[in-house]
């Protein structure tokens, strides 16, 4: 029992000295910020950084209610997210700190190589349901979607989708991670990842944004050109009066040593 | 001073008894205060309106409809008992690609002015804005009364897309259905596989392998559910889709073979208590009127320890229903009314576990995901007190 | 006569073959986790942090956060419910308040782990407004824990024999007197066993935790209880569905299995040499 006391009396007393800071929200910046954080936490020995998921509208919602002090997104702050920040009587800022590449990942065993934005729309709407509508062979579609509160199951569905909803009943993992391993293991499965997720496993496809005139293919060069449709910027979001709390870290993120690591990780840099 | 000493003591020791009632009581007011809240609640998104042509007569719509619509799925008003006009939707985010920003001045101070100009040109629109930027002049718009989600479009409804626009589904039968179904199959395939055990364990082992086995199997009743989570993700799902030759290996199928597993220990333990009771003298009567061991066991056994058996089974639902963490890991979580077992399901708890952390505390999504919680907690109370009855039961006998 | 003792023979095979299948799956999963997890472990991966986007480095912070927990639920959950066994076992006399006690203790053990999480998020997150941290997650683990304390010490207290009591009390010892000096230390052995029980039960809980305190990563290690800490279960979760290269992950993810199954092995041989002990003390 002493000791049980003693070990909470030293958890109570707080080490002073100490900067911490919180990042919260999508679970696609997630690895970015996770390996940043370890990266800058490497040089700035003083400074301490807690990296937790949830989805980016867990990481804006966290914001609004000030349990976190930077917003992770994949997606633009919405309209009355901001509106409640301000209701409050508090200023988001909004930093851009890379770009990722939405890849729509199928089996390697799929003949399929390329869809287009409408039959993409078809397939997760539930309108196209086999893969022989599509130019393949006569098996069930299987499409793989995140869970709601991710930015990019709600990017997905505004940017390919056109702001309908998926089909009802649509399979909806808690992580990118787990539609990457249901994909691979999926004869009939289609999913939409980010590009670092990519892997042997499974196979990107080539999306075409013009009707089926070109198709692309996704990667750093072609989202970097713009040729490749589905783009999008990962955001940080942080109130102005933390501004001195974790602006050393986001101009770290930004500086040429924090956009390496974007590259490494597999997002594009700025 | 002594007996102060001893008041005291009593005092401290009847308010701790008192500990679970309260703990249970603050749970049920938390839970179905915001639950509850849900259906106070606008069936439309918070702090936005639907807006249509003045000339429109349609007045109430469901969510469902609202979606539909949204989804281009009902095209024309005449089905929503309309004239006959094509439906326009629009959202809000469209008036920034038919207007510039300097149209709309710095802080939108046009914009109500602007939307009130798209509402009234297009006769077939419904529009999603936000209620502060509603057109000051009226004329010739619409805004449709706002209404709550009932009970109705709750417990009745078959679509779960919590954070749909304009307008969110919350229909709670496939999640319903999802659980029961998970939770049933898991009992059904535990309940044979347990029971043999424990007959195995309580008549035919030798001590030896007795005093061996039940530490083992009350090992892994401790087991964290993750850990049989993570084993169902990597070896059972796969299993389960090249054994089984099926679109996805993620199934309801899986979450029931899990939670079998998991419910094995549990099953196996009651069930091999409740025949361990059953009286020497019993047994012995059964033995010398000629009846050999096996006959013993399904006449006289069985039969004694029945409602010990089928305590535990009611406890084992309990569990399956509530379990958490390997169902969410294994079973897909597709919201839809399963047809079979062979197809991804979405139990309760998973639902909770996935949403509540993006849930922004006190919106309908949150409060929407409370009900889920009043709705399991009432599931579970009426399973554990039907669990005691069954064994108070047996008490009286 | 011949048909019974066939039926017999072939009742009596299929029991042997179901308890042979059962055990054979049981063992088959702890076999699996721990043929694939032994090989990670070393000193290393549980002494030191995640590296390199977790795909390397060991599991401290979240052994840590996990014991914590532990730490911090045992205060709450351990005095309030071996005071309430006392209360209910020994003091409140077998009328109908206790037995509204028991089968309030009964539905609060029955109540799913996700309505904890549930409750412990609205009252101590939000309403307390304790944030994600160390104490919320404590409260909520430790009303977790509450029945399972509660029942345990009961029933440590229930197998003293009544002549005990009797005796004590004609001594002229006070009831007080009687339970702190002669019950609960006759009970001792038996209670510590379901406490030590109940720890393996909250080091592995994850649905509680998932909301009220858990983090995915931190480096550091918490400075008070009001930090938010990462924790064995939730970590496991995490890098199994999450992350950029699941098949880097997964060789952590099998060490962090079977550390968590470790745990509750060792609980459980502990809880069992303790009740052995006490046996042959008995004697």
């Amino acid at each position: 029992m002493k000791r049980v006391i003693l070990a909470v009396a030293i958890l109570v007393t707080s080490l002073a000295g100490v900067q911490a800071q919180k990042i919260k929200g999508s679970d696609t910046v997630l690895p970015l910020s996770q390996k940043e954080a370890e990266n800058y936490m490497k040089a700035h020995s003083s400074q301490a950084i807690t990296v937790t998921g949830g989805g980016s509208g867990v990481g804006l919602s966290a914001l609004i209610e000030g349990t976190t002090d930077i917003a992770q997104s994949s997606r633009k702050i919405k309209f009355d997210e901001k509106q409640k920040i301000q209701e409050s009587g508090k200023t988001v800022k909004e930093v851009i700190i890379a770009y990722d590449a939405l890849a729509v990942i199928i089996n390697p065993a799929n003949k399929v190589t390329k869809l287009t934005r409408e039959q993409l729309e078809g397939i997760f709407t539930g309108k196209i349901t086999n893969w022989k509508e599509v130019g393949g062979e006569d098996v069930k579609i299987i499409p793989y979607s995140r869970e709601t509160s991710s930015g990019t199951y709600e990017f997905f569905k505004e940017h390919v989708l056109k702001n309908k909803n998926y089909k009802s009943g649509i399979m909806s993992m808690p992580a990118t991670g787990a539609i990457v391993q249901s994909v691979s293991q999926t004869k009939g499965a289609i999913g939409y990842v980010g590009l670092a997720y990519l892997n042997k496993e499974v196979k990107a496809i080539h999306v075409s944004n013009d009707k089926g005139k070109n198709y692309v293919a996704p990667s750093v060069a072609t989202a970097k050109d713009g040729t490749y449709p589905i783009v999008r910027p990962l955001y940080y979001y942080y109130v102005t009066k933390s501004e001195k709390l974790v602006r050393p870290f986001i101009d770290y993120v930004l500086s040429p040593a924090g956009q390496k690591t974007v590259a490494e990780v597999g997002f594009i840099a700025l | 001073m002594r007996k102060i000493f001893e008041r005291i003591i009593e005092t401290i020791l009847t308010m701790s008894g008192a500990v679970t009632t309260i703990v249970i009581l603050l749970i049920v007011i938390f839970l179905f205060k915001e639950g509850f809240g849900l259906f106070r609640s606008s069936d439309i998104e918070k702090g936005y309106s639907l807006c249509i042509h003045a000339d429109n007569s349609a007045e109430r719509l469901t969510p469902e409809q609202i979606k539909q619509i949204f989804d281009y799925e009902v095209e024309n008003w005449e089905v929503l008992g309309g004239s006959d006009e094509e439906i326009v939707p629009f959202r809000f985010d469209e008036i920034f690609s038919r207007y510039s920003d300097e149209e709309l001045g710095e802080d939108y101070e046009f914009m109500p002015d602007k939307l009130g100009e798209v509402i009234r040109e297009t006769p077939g629109i419904i529009a999603f804005i936000p209620t502060q930027y509603l057109p000051a002049n009226r004329m010739g718009v619409n805004v449709l009364p706002e209404t709550t989600i009932t009970p109705a479009d709750f417990f009745g409804g078959k679509e779960w897309i919590p954070t749909a626009t304009p307008a969110h589904q919350f229909g709670v039968l496939p999640l319903i259905m999802g659980t029961l179904w998970v939770s049933l199959f898991a009992i059904l395939i535990a309940l044979p596989l347990g029971l043999g055990v424990a007959v195995y364990l309580s008549e035919l082992a030798g001590e030896k392998m007795r005093n061996l086995l039940k530490p083992a199997i009350e090992l892994l009743a401790g087991i964290p559910s993750v850990v049989y989570g993570f084993f169902g993700l990597v070896v059972l799902v796969p299993l389960i889709q090249k054994g089984m030759n099926l679109p996805v290996g993620e199934t309801g199928f899986a979450g029931s073979l899990v939670l079998a597993i998991m419910a094995l220990p549990t099953i196996i333990t009651v069930a091999e208590d409740a025949m361990q009771n059953t009286p020497r003298a019993m047994r012995e009567a059964s033995l010398a009127l000629g009846a050999n061991q096996w006959q013993t066991i399904y006449r006289v056994i069985i039969p004694y320890a029945a409602s010990g058996i089928s305590a535990a089974v009611v406890l084992g639902i309990g569990r399956a229903v509530g379990e958490t963490m390997a169902v969410l890991m294994v079973t897909g979580n597709a919201a839809v009314i399963p047809h079979t077992l062979f197809e991804p399901v979405r139990t309760i708890p998973a639902t909770i576990a996935a949403e509540l952390g993006e849930a922004p505390a006190g919106g309908t999504h949150y409060q929407a995901l409370f009900l889920l919680g009043c709705i399991l907690f009432i599931i579970t109370l009426i399973i554990n007190i039907s669990a005691e009855m069954i064994s108070s039961k047996k008490q009286t006998v | 006569m011949k048909r019974k003792q066939i039926e017999q023979t072939i009742a009596f095979t299929i029991f042997r073959l179901l308890g042979i299948i059962v055990v054979g799956i049981l063992f088959w999963i702890l076999g699996f986790i721990i043929y694939q997890g032994i090989g990670v472990i070393n000193w290393e991966f549980l002494t030191t942090s995640p590296t390199d986007g977790m795909t390397a480095g060991g599991i401290f912070p979240a052994i840590v956060g996990t014991l914590c927990l532990v730490a911090g639920s045992a205060v709450i959950a351990f005095p309030l419910g071996i005071l309430s066994a006392i209360y209910t076992s020994e003091y409140a006399g077998n009328g109908k308040i206790v037995r509204f006690i028991r089968v309030m203790t009964n539905n609060l053990g029955a109540i799913p782990s996700i309505i904890f999480g549930l409750f412990g998020m609205a009252l101590f997150v939000n309403t307390l407004g304790f944030g994600d941290s160390i104490i919320a997650g404590s409260l909520t683990l430790g009303l977790l824990t509450l029945p399972l304390v509660i029942r345990t010490t009961e029933e440590a207290l229930k197998a003293i024999p009544d002549s005990f009591r009797t005796g004590s009390l004609a001594l002229g010892a006070s009831k007080w007197q009687t339970i702190s000096r002669i019950i609960l230390p006759m009970a001792f052995p038996n209670i510590i066993t379901g406490l030590i029980l109940s720890i393996g039960r909250i080091s592995g809980e994850t649905a509680p935790i998932l909301f009220t305190v858990a983090a995915y990563f931190l480096p550091k290690l918490p400075n008070s209880i009001f930090d938010q800490v990462m924790a064995l279960p939730y970590h496991l979760y995490v890098i199994v569905t999450s992350g950029t290269d699941l098949e880097a992950t997964r060789p952590i993810a099998y060490g962090t299995a079977l550390v968590l199954i470790l745990i509750v092995l060792v609980m459980n041989l502990l809880a069992s040499f303790l009740r052995k002990k006490l046996r042959v003390k008995d004697k």
